[in-house]
């Protein structure tokens, strides 16, 4: 299974050296996997060090030249610490541009809650003409990255350190939600990574004579509202399944949609705030309820 | 020091109740000269790739580039008419996506030097010549971006860039520390000190360096005086942010007429 940051150095040369106004800036992190851009892309490779408000700034500015900036560091340093920058200097300009992403929500399990970063889907999707993706595999990340890279949008990409490991067969759009699993009784619906557990659950409760509707989505932003409310006017049970912030994340995004269209039971598992401790990936998901069996429970209980 | 542009902005601000007047006289000489010697531009093709840069890093300093844009041809007589008002398109804070001739959305303060940088960075990578120019406020240089700019504004060599630092005296009120010239030099700049309400003393300072594109920066540290031109509306007091009244107005224009 490809790691999604080898992807983005593989795709940035990919697309750097078909189109030569792309320009990648990087907060002193993932210097070593873009040795290959910056070689063959000379001059268009900044490192520009540990300073992310003003490189945000400086993309802003590359912009206004005709360049196309890619912003590469981890999510929270880009997005918490200088949303003000994105905010103004890309979404009220009105300037388009690349953010990419690693570290959220806690891929860095073992560095603590001051590189974590649950509300950076929440926070992107504030901003006006924003596109919001996280994809869950390498393939989902080079296909979404080469559509959107150089529309006039505020480009946010949220790279996952645990890919779910799922080929998908439909087609990769950006905005469009994917059907992964037909069923009738309760709509899993999971955004990123937390595709795997979604599946795991629904082929538990299969075993129990239950049938799941798994919905999965690499874009937030715009969001496929339609596949949604398809699936819940069916079955009328959801769960949403997300490694964000349980105040403004996929969760709430489900309701925007049906709200007023379909009555409907439904539960979230989320992250409803810091989570300390260190530990590995697969440790913090549990800790936070993100695992098959927590899924299988919450559905039961919802069925029965 | 031009005294009619001073009126205008005294009027426009009396008639919409809203704008810092002495932030506005203090920089008006130096954006006027600018726009009357420096810059490049053509009204035709406001957006021409071939265009200089000014970004006003001080936002709320803004009426004095609304007058000046509006004398060299970019703004009507109905915008500055309809100065912060629905009617019109300019505001107490610079809005590019509706200001002709305004390149950066400012008001935050902090955002548009490091943004003027990242503009000289892009058209250093495109080997283009345009040059670029940000006004920023001595009080402004207490955000931490301003120190990140300049930094790697010397690190990347961009001698396209220049500063011009708006030194009234703001920021000594907090902090009497106030040894600008020495920080941007440890920064690595150039420095230049100049009486910024002194047309010899601008033009001279733009006669000492080329905007290399790649060189070292350049920063003009304007000693400057808030609400220059008229006696009590001069230095730090109640008059950064006031609305005059219609006698205070008139004894604007009467000082400046002097």
């Amino acid at each position: 299974m490809k790691n999604l940051r080898q992807e983005f150095a593989d795709t940035m040369i990919e697309i750097g050296l078909e189109d030569t106004r792309l320009v990648v800036m990087v907060g002193d992190i993932s210097h070593g996997i873009l040795k290959g851009f910056a070689q063959n892309c000379s001059g268009r490779y900044f490192n520009i060090g540990i300073c992310e408000p003003t490189i945000v700034n400086m993309a802003a500015g590359i912009r206004k030249t005709g360049l196309i900036p890619v912003v590469h560091t981890i999510a929270p340093f880009i997005v918490e610490r200088a949303y003000e920058q994105i905010k103004l200097d890309f979404g009220y300009q009105r300037l388009s541009g690349n953010f990419i992403t690693v570290g959220g929500a806690f891929d860095y399990a073992q560095l603590g809650c001051s590189h974590h970063c649950y509300a950076d889907i929440s926070l992107m999707c504030h901003i006006e003409n924003s596109q919001v993706m996280m994809p869950g595999s390498a393939e989902e990340f080079r296909t979404l990255f080469r559509q959107a890279y150089s529309e006039e949008k505020i480009n946010y990409f949220k790279l996952t350190e645990n890919p779910h490991g799922i080929e998908l067969k439909n087609e990769i759009v950006v905005g469009r939600g994917v059907k992964i699993i037909e069923g009738g009784d309760i709509t899993l619906v999971a955004a990123g990574p937390q595709l795997r557990n979604a599946i795991f659950a629904a082929e538990k409760l299969k075993k129990d004579g239950w049938s799941a509707e798994v919905l999965y989505y690499h874009t937030l932003k715009p969001f496929d509202g339609e596949l949604l409310v398809d699936s819940v006017e069916k079955t009328r049970n959801m769960i949403t399944i997300e490694e964000l912030s349980s105040h403004d994340g996929l969760f709430n995004l489900c309701l925007r949609y049906l709200n007023g269209k379909v009555d409907f039971n439904s539960s979230q598992i989320a992250i409803d705030g810091f989570v300390h401790g260190y530990g590995t990936y697969q440790e913090l998901c549990e800790k936070v309820g993100l695992t098959p069996d927590n899924i299988y429970q919450k559905a039961l209980r919802m069925l029965k | 020091m031009n005294s009619d542009l001073r009126v205008l902005i005294a009027k426009m601000v009396h008639k919409s109740r809203e704008g810092h007047i002495p932030s506005s006289f203090s920089i008006v000489d130096i954006i006027d000269f600018l726009y009357s010697s420096i810059l490049r531009y053509d009204l035709k093709d406001i957006n021409s790739k071939n265009r200089d840069y000014f970004i006003l890093s001080k936002g709320h300093g803004c009426a004095a580039l609304y007058v000046v844009l509006h004398k060299y041809g970019f703004l009507s007589d109905h915008d500055l008419e309809h100065y912060s008002l629905s009617t019109g398109i300019l505001g107490g804070h610079p809005d590019m996506t509706i200001v002709p001739g305004v390149e950066a959305s400012t008001g935050s303060l902090g955002h548009g030097f490091p943004t003027a940088l990242g503009v000289a960075l892009g058209l250093k990578i495109q080997a283009m010549n345009n040059r670029v120019i940000a006004l920023l406020g001595d009080g402004e240089c207490h955000e931490g971006t301003i120190w990140e700019a300049a930094n790697i504004a010397n690190n990347l060599r961009l001698g396209n860039l220049c500063a011009i630092v708006d030194w009234n005296g703001s920021a000594s009120q907090l902090m009497p520390r106030d040894n600008l010239g020495e920080k941007w030099k440890a920064f690595g700049w150039n420095v230049w000190t100049i009486d910024g309400h002194s047309g010899d003393e601008i033009k001279n300072a733009f006669h000492k360096f080329d905007f290399e594109i790649d060189g070292t920066p350049n920063v003009i540290l304007a000693k400057n005086i808030k609400g220059k031109g008229v006696s009590f509306l001069e230095g730090h007091g109640q008059w950064h942010h006031k609305i005059p009244s219609n006698d205070e107005l008139e004894k604007i224009i009467e000082e400046l007429k002097e």
